[in-house]
C-alpha cells in the first residue's frame, strides 16, 4: 500500500531521512518496494519572474534572448531560452547562477551562442515537479516576483509504496504505520482527537431521523457482529478541500467528492472501511443486513451487474439490496450530487464471510482487501467519529440521533507472559531487559505485571498486555520477533555454525540421480531440464487414452501444460528439435526428474531417467563419417542397463520384451521393454517411432531409453558382495549353429542352450558361458529362418578338460537340441 | 682360410644392409648360416685341416659367426622398425579438431544444487527427498496455513483432480486432495513423521505455481530448503548457518543480512539479502535470496515433537534465482530450452 510521507507526520514527528524511514520500515518488517516522490524538490537561487521581452536569438532560429524582471530586489536579468510556450507577461520559474537543479545540474553565468545568458527559465521536469518537458512552467496565478520557487510550489511528498505482510492488517493504514516508526524512532504518537464522540442534541431532528431511517436489523449476527449507522443531514455534496484531494492523489487515489473522499481518507487513516448511503435513497427507511436471496442482482459500482447467491451478505433496505457487504457499494444508493442527508455506515464483517463472497464474484476492493485480512473491531467507531468530523467540516450538516447500533464487539483482553529468559534463549543473544520492557511499551502494549523469576540472575517475568489491533500475538514465541524488530535484525551477532558429525546418509533416490547424471555426462550426454507439464495431445502419444485422462491436472493454467508427463522423452524430443531448428549439432541429450505413470486405475510417482542419441545432422567433420561412434539399438540397450544397474538392478538377467506391435512413441521390431512397475520399475529402449519423430519436425533416427523405478524401491544399503573363486585353467571352447524361425528371440535359445549343456555337464566340471557371435540369413537358410551361431566355453576349476570329455558333452547338447526342440543343426 | 673367412664376411655386410623385407631376410640368413649356406659348408671343411690348427680356425669360424649373427641382427632390426613405421602411416596434424560430440554437460541447475549440497553436508546435512505430488495436509495444513490463506487458492496452485489417487504418495486424512508441492516445505514435514529429532536435512527440488512463464517466473522450478531441528536452536545459529553458507558459495566478503517478514510456519520469520556486488549483472546493494526463521511452534506439535523440548530453524531459497544470480542469466526460460549453447557454458 502507498503511505504518503506528510500524512505520517500527522501522527509521528518525523525528520529523519528519506532514507533512513525507508530503512526503518524495512527492518520492522515491511518491504519497500518503491520510494516515490512528488513535488518540487528544495531547491534555492530559483525564483519567479516575468518574461518583458522575447527577441530572437541573433544567432539561432530557436533560441530566444529574454528581458526577465525578478523583482526589485533581484532586478532585470537577460535569459537566452530554447521553450515555444510563453508569452511576454508570462511568469515563470528562474533559476540563477548558484542554483543545482535536479540531476546535480548546475546553472550558471553563461553564453550561448555568443549571447549572454544569467540563467535559466525551467520547465517542470527540470524542476523535478514531473515529467512536463514540453516546455516552461507557466505559473499562472501570478505569485509575487522574486519570490522564492519553494514558497509558490505546493509541497513536494514522498510515498512509500510498501508491501504489508498478511498477518499485519494493522499496519494497513497510515496510523498503523505510524505507531511502528514512532517505536523505531522512540517518538510520540500521537492520534487525531474526534470532536464527535457520540453525543448527539436530541434536541435537533430526531424526528427527522425517523423519516430518514427507521430501523437497522442485522439477520446474520454471525457474520457481521457489529453495525453502526450515524445519520448526518443537511451537508452538501462538492469537491473535496485541497490538503483532502493532495493526501488521496499521493497514494493513488483519484477524488471524487468530499464524502467520498472523506470515507477513503478514514479508511486510508485508520484501516476501518466506512460506506455511505443517500439517506433519502434508502426504501422503506430500513437497513437490513442479511444473505442474498439467489438470484438477486445488483449493480455495483464499477458498473457490473452481479448475480448474487445466498452465502453472500448484503446491505439492503426494504426491497433491494444495496451494497456487498464488506467489498463494494451499489450504483443506486450511493452518495451523488444533490445528496443531501447521509447514513453512515462503520461495521464489522468476518473476514471468512467477505473472502468467500469476493472469491465467488471475483471482486475485491480496498475495502474487501482490509475486511479479509482483519479489521480491528474495537477501534471501529473511532473511525466513525473521525469521518463524522471530517464530514461535518467538508461537507457542513449535524448528526441527527440517536445512532444505530446493532450487537457489540467483543470484550478484548489478551495477555501473553514472557520472560526475558525465555526471549534470549530463542535469540541466542542477550538484549538487555530493560530494552526489552522499552520495545513493549514502543509498540503501546501495556505490562501489567513485572517479577522477578525464580532464578536470582535472570530477568524477570512480563505480563505482556496485548492491544486489540495486534491479533497476530498470542504466545511467548510472537513476542521474541517483536523484540528483535525492535532491536534491529542487523544487529544479530555473528556466530560459528556447529556442526556434529552426520548422523544420516543422502537419500537413496538422491544418490541414484547423482550416479546416473554421472554416467550418461561421462558418455558425452548433456543433461536438462524440461517441464513437468505436458499436453494433452503429446501425452496420447506415449500412453493409452484413459491413462492419459488420469494424469489430467484439475486446473491447469495453460492448454500445452496440461497433464503430467509419463515420459521424459518428449521433453528431450522438444529439446533436441529446438537444438536442430537453431542449426545446433546435438545428438546426446538426458535427463533425470519425476514422471507419473498409471498402473490400475492408480496412478504412481516415478524416479526415472532417460536419454536420447539422434542421427548426426549434416554435420560437416574433416573426419569421415565412417569413423563416428556407430550409434544403434545395442548403445541405447547398454547404457539402459547401467542405468538400470544404478538402481541394483542386474539388467543382463532381466526378461526381455520385444516390442512387435506398435507401442506408442516406440517403433515396433526396433524396440524391447524390460521389468513392470506393478513390480518396481520399468524399462524401454530402441529406436523412437520414425513417424512419430519425423511428425515432430525432427530430422534423423533417434534412439532413445529410459528406466523409471519407484522412489520407494530404491534403497541404500546393498549387501555387501562375497569374492567368487575363479579358475586359472584354460577353458574348452565348442561353438553350435541352429537354425530358428526368424521371430524367435535369441535369449530364449541361449537360455534352453544352457540349460542343455548344463544338463549335459552334470557336475563333471562348468558351463561357464553360452554366448552368441553370429546371427544369418540369406543364401544356405531357408526363407523365413535365420542361423544362430553360440560359443559355448566349458571349465573345471580342478584340471585341463580333454578333448574327450568336452567332446562328449557337446555331442549330449546336439543330441538334446535334435531331440527336445524344432531347431536344426546347422553344419 | 681365414682369407676367406674375411672375404665372406666382407660380402655379406652390403648384402645384408640392403635387406628391406623378411623373405629376403630369411632368404639371405640361409644363404650364409643356413644348412646349406656358405659359413656352413666352411665349417664342414674344417675335418680336411690339420688337427694344430683346429683351434685356431675353429676360434676364427666361431668369430665370423658371431659377426655374421650381429650383422644380420642389424639387418632385422632395421626391418622390424620399417614395419612400424608403415602400420604408423603419415605423421598426422594432431591440431585439427576432434569431432565434436563431447564432452557431455551438467545443467547448470545440476550444477549450483550439488554446490549447495557440498556445502550443507560440511556441516552435517544430509540430502532428503520427497513426491512432488503433495497432499493439502503436507503441503500446507501442517505447515501452518490456514483453510482459507491464498495459496492454497486453485487460483495459484495446481490440484488434481477430486478423484485422482496415487498409489505411492500417502494421504494424511482420506478426504484431502492431491496437488502440486508449491514449496519444497512439505518434506521437512514427512521427514519430521518419519523420524525422531535430532534433523538436520537439506531438500532440494522442484515445485510448482500456477504462473504466468515469463523472464523470472515458471510453472515449475525448484527450490533448496534446510531444516535443523535439536535442543537450544536459536535466532543466532540461523544467522550463522545464512552467513556461512553464502561465504562459501561467493567469498568471504559476501554479507546477509535478515528483514522481519512473514510465514505461516516459522516465527520469528525473516527474508534474507546479500552482497554480491562482485557478481555480474548484480547492481543492487542487496538482493534478495531466500526465506527463513524458527520453526513455528504449532509445526512442532502437529509432527508430534514437544514444542518446549525442540526449537529449530527453517530457510529456503529458489534455485534458478541463485542460478541467475550466479552466473548472470536473465531469462528463467533459459533454464528449460536447453540449447546446447547455453548447456555448454557451464560445465
Amino acid at each position: 500500500m502507498k503511505i504518503s510521507l506528510n500524512w505520517l507526520r500527522d501522527y509521528v514527528a518525523l525528520d529523519a531521512s528519506h532514507d533512513e524511514i525507508s530503512r526503518a520500515i524495512t527492518f520492522l518488517g515491511f518491504e519497500v518496494e518503491q520510494v516515490i516522490r512528488t513535488g518540487a524538490p528544495k531547491l534555492s537561487h530559483v525564483v519567479v519572474g516575468e518574461v518583458l521581452v522575447r527577441d530572437k536569438h541573433p544567432n539561432a532560429d530557436k533560441l530566444s534572448v529574454c528581458t526577465v524582471n525578478l523583482g526589485d530586489a533581484l532586478g532585470v536579468k537577460t535569459i537566452v531560452c530554447g521553450a515555444q510556450n510563453y508569452q511576454v507577461g508570462d511568469r515563470v520559474p528562474v533559476a540563477l547562477p548558484g542554483a543545482i537543479l535536479p540531476g546535480n545540474f548546475e546553472i550558471k553565468q553563461s553564453k550561448i551562442r555568443g549571447q549572454s545568458s544569467d540563467g535559466m527559465m525551467c520547465s517542470a521536469k527540470e524542476l523535478g515537479i514531473s515529467e512536463d518537458a514540453a516546455g516552461l512552467l507557466i505559473l499562472a496565478d501570478r505569485p509575487a516576483l522574486g519570490a522564492a520557487i519553494n514558497d509558490v510550489l505546493p509541497p513536494g511528498d514522498t510515498v512509500f509504496d510498501i508491501e504489508i505482510t498478511p498477518n499485519r492488517p494493522d499496519a494497513l493504514s497510515h496510523l498503523g504505520i505510524a505507531r511502528e516508526l514512532a517505536a523505531w524512532f522512540k517518538l510520540p504518537l500521537l492520534y487525531p482527537q474526534e470532536i464527535f464522540r457520540g453525543a448527539i442534541d436530541e434536541t435537533v431532528g430526531s424526528a427527522l431521523r425517523r423519516d430518514l431511517l427507521t430501523s437497522v436489523r442485522v439477520d446474520c449476527p454471525e457474520d457481521c457482529p457489529l453495525y453502526t449507522a450515524h445519520i448526518i443531514s443537511g451537508i452538501k455534496i462538492g469537491p473535496s478541500p485541497a490538503w483532502l484531494q493532495a493526501r488521496l492523489t499521493a497514494v493513488g487515489l483519484r477524488p471524487i467528492n468530499n464524502v467520498v473522499d472523506v470515507g477513503n481518507y478514514v479508511m486510508l487513516e485508520t484501516g476501518q472501511p466506512l460506506h455511505a448511503f443517500d439517506a433519502r435513497k434508502l426504501g422503506g427507511a430500513h437497513i437490513i443486513v442479511r444473505r442474498a436471496v439467489a438470484g438477486e442482482k445488483l449493480t455495483t459500482l464499477d458498473g457490473k451487474e452481479r448475480v448474487l447467491t445466498p452465502e453472500m451478505l448484503v446491505i439492503a433496505d426494504a426491497t433491494k439490496p444495496l451494497v456487498i457487504a464488506g467489498i463494494m457499494g451499489g450504483v443506486d444508493s450511493g452518495v451523488s450530487p444533490d445528496t443531501t442527508d447521509l447514513v453512515l455506515e462503520c461495521a464489522f464483517f468476518k473476514r471468512q464471510s467477505v473472502r468467500a463472497t469476493g472469491k465467488r464474484l471475483g471482486l475485491s476492493s480496498d475495502s474487501s482487501y482490509r475486511y479479509e485480512r482483519g479489521v480491528d473491531v474495537h477501534s471501529s467507531l473511532e473511525a466513525a467519529y473521525r469521518a463524522i468530523d471530517l464530514i461535518i467540516a467538508t461537507a457542513g450538516g449535524n448528526v441527527v440521533g440517536p445512532a444505530f447500533r446493532v450487537g457489540s464487539a467483543i470484550p478484548w483482553q489478551r495477555e501473553i507472559v514472557v520472560t526475558h529468559d525465555y526471549i534470549t534463549e530463542k535469540l541466542g543473544f542477550d538484549i538487555p531487559a530493560a530494552e526489552m520492557r522499552a520495545a513493549f511499551e514502543a509498540l503501546e502494549f501495556t505490562i501489567t505485571r513485572e517479577e522477578p523469576t525464580a532464578h536470582p540472575t535472570r530477568g524477570p517475568a512480563w505480563t505482556v498486555g496485548i492491544p486489540s489491533w495486534r491479533d497476530d500475538l498470542d504466545r511467548p514465541i510472537d513476542l521474541v520477533e517483536e523484540v528483535l524488530r525492535l532491536y534491529g535484525t542487523e544487529k544479530i551477532p555473528p556466530a560459528v555454525v556447529s556442526s556434529p558429525g552426520l548422523l544420516a546418509d543422502d537419500d537413496p533416490l538422491v544418490v541414484f540421480n547423482r550416479r546416473v547424471t554421472d554416467y550418461l555426462v561421462g558418455h558425452d550426454f548433456h543433461e536438462c531440464v524440461n517441464y513437468t507439464l505436458r499436453p494433452a495431445k503429446e501425452i496420447a502419444a506415449w500412453v493409452s487414452a484413459s491413462a492419459a485422462q488420469e494424469l489430467a491436472l484439475a486446473n491447469p493454467f495453460v492448454e500445452d501444460q496440461s497433464h503430467l508427463r509419463p515420459t521424459l522423452v518428449t521433453g528431450l524430443l522438444e529439446s533436441l528439435k529446438l537444438n536442430q531448428s537453431r542449426g545446433l549439432g546435438v545428438t546426446r541429450l538426458c535427463e533425470t526428474g519425476r514422471i507419473f505413470l498409471e498402473r490400475d486405475g492408480q496412478n504412481v510417482e516415478c524416479a526415472s531417467v532417460g536419454f536420447i542419441i539422434a542421427e548426426p545432422i549434416a554435420q560437416r567433420t574433416w573426419l569421415k563419417s565412417n569413423r563416428t561412434p556407430t550409434e544403434d539399438l545395442f548403445a541405447a540397450k547398454h547404457h539402459v542397463a547401467a542405468l538400470a544397474g544404478a538402481a541394483g538392478i542386474d539388467f543382463g538377467r532381466q526378461p526381455l520384451v520385444p516390442s512387435a506391435a506398435p507401442f506408442f512413441g516406440w517403433q515396433e521390431g526396433h524396440s524391447a521393454a524390460a521389468g513392470n512397475i506393478a513390480h518396481g520399475w520399468t524399462a524401454r529402449f530402441g529406436l523412437l517411432n520414425l513417424a512419430m519423430v519425423k511428425s515432430l519436425g525432427i530430422e534423423g533416427k533417434v534412439y532413445a531409453g529410459v528406466f523409471a523405478i519407484l522412489p520407494e524401491k530404491i534403497t541404500g544399503d546393498a549387501s555387501r558382495r562375497r569374492y567368487a573363486d575363479f579358475s586359472l585353467l584354460p577353458a574348452a571352447l565348442r561353438d553350435i549353429a541352429l537354425v530358428v524361425d526368424a521371430t524367435t528371440p535369441s535369449s530364449e535359445v541361449q537360455k534352453t542352450l544352457a540349460k542343455l549343456a548344463r544338463a549335459a555337464v552334470g557336475n563333471a566340471f562348468a558351463l561357464e558361458s553360452v554366448s552368441a557371435f553370429d546371427v544369418y540369413a540369406g543364401p544356405g537358410v531357408p526363407e523365413g529362418k535365420k542361423s544362430l551361431a553360440f560359443s559355448l566355453v566349458f571349465r573345471s576349476s580342478e584340471r585341463t578338460l580333454t578333448d574327450d570329455e568336452v567332446n562328449a558333452v557337446f555331442q549330449k547338447v546336439q543330441d538334446e537340441v535334435g531331440k527336445t526342440t524344432a531347431w536344426l543343426l546347422r553344419k | 682360410m681365414q682369407d676367406t673367412l674375411t672375404a665372406l664376411v666382407a660380402k655379406a655386410q652390403p648384402e645384408f644392409a640392403a635387406l628391406t623385407t623378411r623373405p629376403e631376410f630369411e632368404a639371405a640368413k640361409a644363404r650364409y648360416v643356413g644348412p646349406n649356406g656358405e659359413l656352413t659348408a666352411l665349417m664342414k671343411q674344417m675335418g680336411t685341416v690339420p688337427k694344430e690348427q683346429r683351434p685356431a680356425l675353429g676360434k676364427l669360424i666361431n668369430e665370423t659367426k658371431t659377426r655374421l649373427q650381429s650383422l644380420l641382427d642389424a639387418a632385422l632390426a632395421q626391418i622390424e622398425a620399417a614395419e612400424l613405421q608403415a602400420q604408423l602411416g603419415p605423421a598426422v596434424d594432431a591440431t585439427l579438431p576432434a569431432p565434436d560430440i563431447g564432452p557431455g554437460t551438467y545443467h547448470p541447475l545440476t550444477l549450483v544444487r550439488e554446490e549447495m549440497c557440498r556445502i550443507l553436508r560440511k556441516v552435517g546435512f544430509t540430502v532428503a527427498d520427497g513426491p512432488e505430488v503433495e497432499t493439502e495436509y503436507y503441503c500446507f495444513d501442517a505447515l501452518n496455513t490456514p483453510a482459507d490463506h491464498p495459496a492454497r487458492d486453485a487460483q495459484d496452485t495446481f490440484y488434481l483432480p477430486a478423484t485422482a489417487k496415487f498409489a505411492n504418495v500417502s494421504k494424511h486424512n482420506p478426504e484431502e486432495k492431491y496437488l502440486l508441492r508449491t514449496h519444497t516445505s512439505s518434506v521437512q514435514i514427512r521427514t519430521m513423521l518419519k523420524g525422531e529429532p535430532p534433523i538436520r536435512i537439506v531438500s532440494p527440488g522442484r515445485v510448482y505455481r500456477r504462473d504466468t512463464t515469463d523472464a523470472t517466473h515458471s510453472a515449475n522450478f525448484h527450490q533448496l530448503e534446510c531444516l535443523y531441528v535439536d535442543k537450544n536452536v536459536t535466532v543466532r545459529d540461523l544467522k550463522a548457518l545464512l552467513d556461512y553458507i553464502f561465504a562459501s558459495l561467493l567469498g568471504k566478503e559476501t554479507k546477509t543480512r535478515f528483514r522481519p517478514h512473514y510465514f505461516g510456519y516459522t516465527e520469528p520469520s525473516f527474508e534474507v539479502d546479500l552482497t554480491a556486488t562482485h557478481l555480474p549483472k548484480v547492481k543492487k546493494p542487496w538482493i534478495e535470496i531466500g526465506g527463513c526463521g524458527m520453526v513455528d511452534p504449532t509445526v512442532f506439535a502437529d509432527v508430534g515433537y514437544d514444542p518446549e523440548v525442540w526449537s529449530g530453524y527453517a530457510f529456503g531459497m529458489g534455485l534458478e534465482r541463485l542460478a541467475m544470480l550466479l552466473y548472470g542469466i536473465d531469462d528463467i526460460r533459459y533454464f528449460y530450452q536447453n540449447d546446447v549453447r547455453f548447456l555448454k557454458q557451464f560445465a
